[in-house]
């Protein structure tokens, strides 16, 4: 029972991280009408970021400030590459999946090759932290507790803007039609970008939570982490935010219980196999696609 | 023959095969990942039938091949006319599992790799022996009736299928030929490099084919025939320390060349162009010794 409790804390912390991932991939899908594939490699790349920032500075502030405003601009950069395709092709999202896998192997491989001669990094001990609950086996430690705590913040004040703001009118609206939404005075450019910085700002967010979790990186982690957002997506129902919330929290749940229970990598294959399966059992997602 | 030059001719021949393996489903708009999945797992069971069973070349390639379309064919079931990501996410997370399970399984080398697989003698001549076969039977499907149907399903799935095209068959049709394509792509992978990693099998290696596919032109299988031999002989005439930034050249390609050129070098209109030219000679008539069209 103690396992299954300890796993199922951490489970909660990973859950948080990929709901995080999932929002901020979902945003850009419904507003941009893209499928950003390297969006969870550019939070890999932030946290090199941090990793950089924590060797000159211990000052939490401007790590996290790096991290986001690295996330940020990146992600804003990007956005001219799509549009230039939406111009190009209409609202193709397939093809702009082949061109943010392209940009996704782009960041690995200059993670690999210029960042750290390709190791992976590791964060300082303290950075992760010491654990604030020991009870058995439950262990509950500082980062997982900040990945909980931040996800919850993150997670709330990003539906608080998407149904609570004007600005998340706009973006709700830009999701339902493009074309009405320009007629009636939306900047569809504008909003597009817009909804790029926010999805940073979240991804700059979730680095450092992330970074906090783990204690390390590596450059093939935006692959693998990229596979699960995309594959949680699709579970949820694409562009689905709320199927995201749920569908997020269950993987980190499934994959942590597999990994008390389970030796070694097989843990991952499992959560894998059970995405597979729902996969070709429902295609079209557990919650209905949104876009 | 120089070691440089087989290789690199050998190479063209497998990227190839695996490179109509992309483009088969593509025709019917998907992209389908789990080719690669198809390609390791031929390449394993070739090696390891051939090393422990003794099994001779030809019995390796014909049920590595098999084996390719075993995998295909399991779950078109599902993804026969599934939405081009859910195919795209069925096949990396195919991939992913299938890695876990060789890096952890010991009688196939686990992380540390499979080594010992035999040489065969005229590797070169069967690879494109193989190729040509795989050629003529692509260029068959393309220029048959499943050929038009793909097109029309590519271009408009729901008009396809209210003009009674079977989407989801053609796609399963596709995808399991494909999966044969890869299975004999790795079968030849195996016997050519005689060692086998799974860090080999990654996102990498799809990055690379779909850029060789695209680059060449995804709307005719001619294209890649032109594409594949160029970005192999980037590794040969490159400097060493631009050559480590393969995987960039080909991700910045990729983007280009959608961004430029969206149907990529080769399109099939500029194929119709050149045979109407070839086929559509003026007739001369002669007259009175002076010639009139």
């Amino acid at each position: 029972m103690e396992i299954f409790v300890a796993q199922l804390l951490n489970g909660l912390s990973l859950g948080s991280i990929y709901v995080l991932l999932v929002l901020g991939f979902n945003l850009m899908l419904v507003v941009a009408k893209i499928i950003q594939f390297a969006y969870p490699h550019l939070v890999v790349l932030s946290m090199y970021v941090c990793w950089g920032m924590l060797k000159y500075t211990n000052n939490m502030f401007l790590v996290v400030l790096a991290s986001i405003v690295s996330c940020v601009i990146v992600n804003v950069a990007i956005e001219p590459i799509f549009r230039a395709l939406s111009k190009k092709h209409g609202l193709d999202i397939n093809v702009s999946f082949v061109v943010s896998i392209s940009i996704a192997l782009l960041i690995t491989d200059v993670m690999s090759h210029a960042l750290n001669y390709g190791f992976p990094i590791a964060f300082p001990t303290d950075w992760v932290g010491k654990s604030v609950l020991n009870f058995g086996l439950i262990t509950f430690s500082v980062g997982q507790a900040y990945a909980l705590i931040g996800g919850i913040a993150a997670v709330a004040l990003f539906f608080y803007l998407l149904y609570r703001t004007r600005q998340g009118r706009v973006f709700r609206a830009l999701s339902e039609n493009s074309v009405l939404a320009s007629i009636i005075g939306i900047p569809v450019v504008k909003t597009r970008i817009l909804s790029y910085a926010i999805a940073g700002l979240l991804g700059g967010v979730t680095a450092v939570l992330f970074a906090r979790l783990l204690g390390s990186a590596s450059p093939s982690l935006g692959d693998f982490v990229a596979m699960k957002v995309v594959a949680v997506s699709i579970l949820a129902g694409l562009g689905n935010l709320k199927g995201g919330l749920v569908c997020g929290l269950l993987l980190g749940i499934a994959e942590s219980l597999a990994m008390g229970y389970l030796p070694g990598s097989w843990s991952n294959a499992i959560a894998f196999m059970m995405i597979l399966i729902i996969m070709l059992i429902k295609p079209e997602g557990l919650f209905g696609i949104q876009i | 023959m120089s070691p440089v030059i087989y290789y690199f001719l050998s190479f063209t021949a497998i990227n190839i095969l695996m490179c109509w393996a992309f483009y088969l489903p593509y025709r019917v708009g998907q992209l389908h990942h789990l080719v690669v999945s198809c390609m390791m797992a031929s390449a394993y069971f070739s090696g390891y039938a051939a090393r422990q069973w003794s099994w001779p070349f030809a019995l390796t390639l014909l049920v590595g091949t098999a084996i390719g379309m075993l995998i295909c064919l399991l779950p078109s079931f599902a993804i026969g006319d599934a939405p081009c990501f859910t195919v795209v996410i069925v096949g990396l997370t195919v991939l992913f599992i299938m890695k876990t399970a060789i890096e952890n399984t010991r009688a196939l080398g686990g992380t540390l790799g499979f080594f010992g697989i035999p040489q065969v003698n005229n590797l070169l001549l069967l690879a494109y022996l193989c190729l040509a076969v795989a050629g003529l039977l692509i260029y068959r499907i393309d220029n048959s009736r499943l050929g038009r149907a793909a097109s029309m399903v590519f271009v408009d799935r729901d008009a396809a299928s209210a003009l009674g095209v079977d989407v989801k068959r053609l796609g399963m049709l596709f995808q399991i030929i494909a999966g044969g394509l890869a299975g004999l792509a790795g079968s030849l992978y195996a016997f050519l490099i005689g060692s086998l990693f799974p860090e080999f099998f990654n996102l990498g290696v799809i990055g690379t084919l779909m850029c060789m596919l695209f680059a060449g032109g995804h709307s005719t299988m001619w294209g890649v025939v032109i594409s594949v031999p160029v970005f192999e002989g980037l590794h040969l005439i490159l400097p060493t320390a631009v050559a480590s930034w393969l995987q960039v050249i080909y991700a910045v390609t990729l983007i280009v060349v959608i961004l430029v050129l969206p149907g990529g070098l080769i399109t099939k209109k500029m194929l119709v162009k050149v045979g109407e030219r070839f086929r559509a000679r003026p007739q001369t008539v002669s007259i009175k010794g002076g010639i009139k069209e």
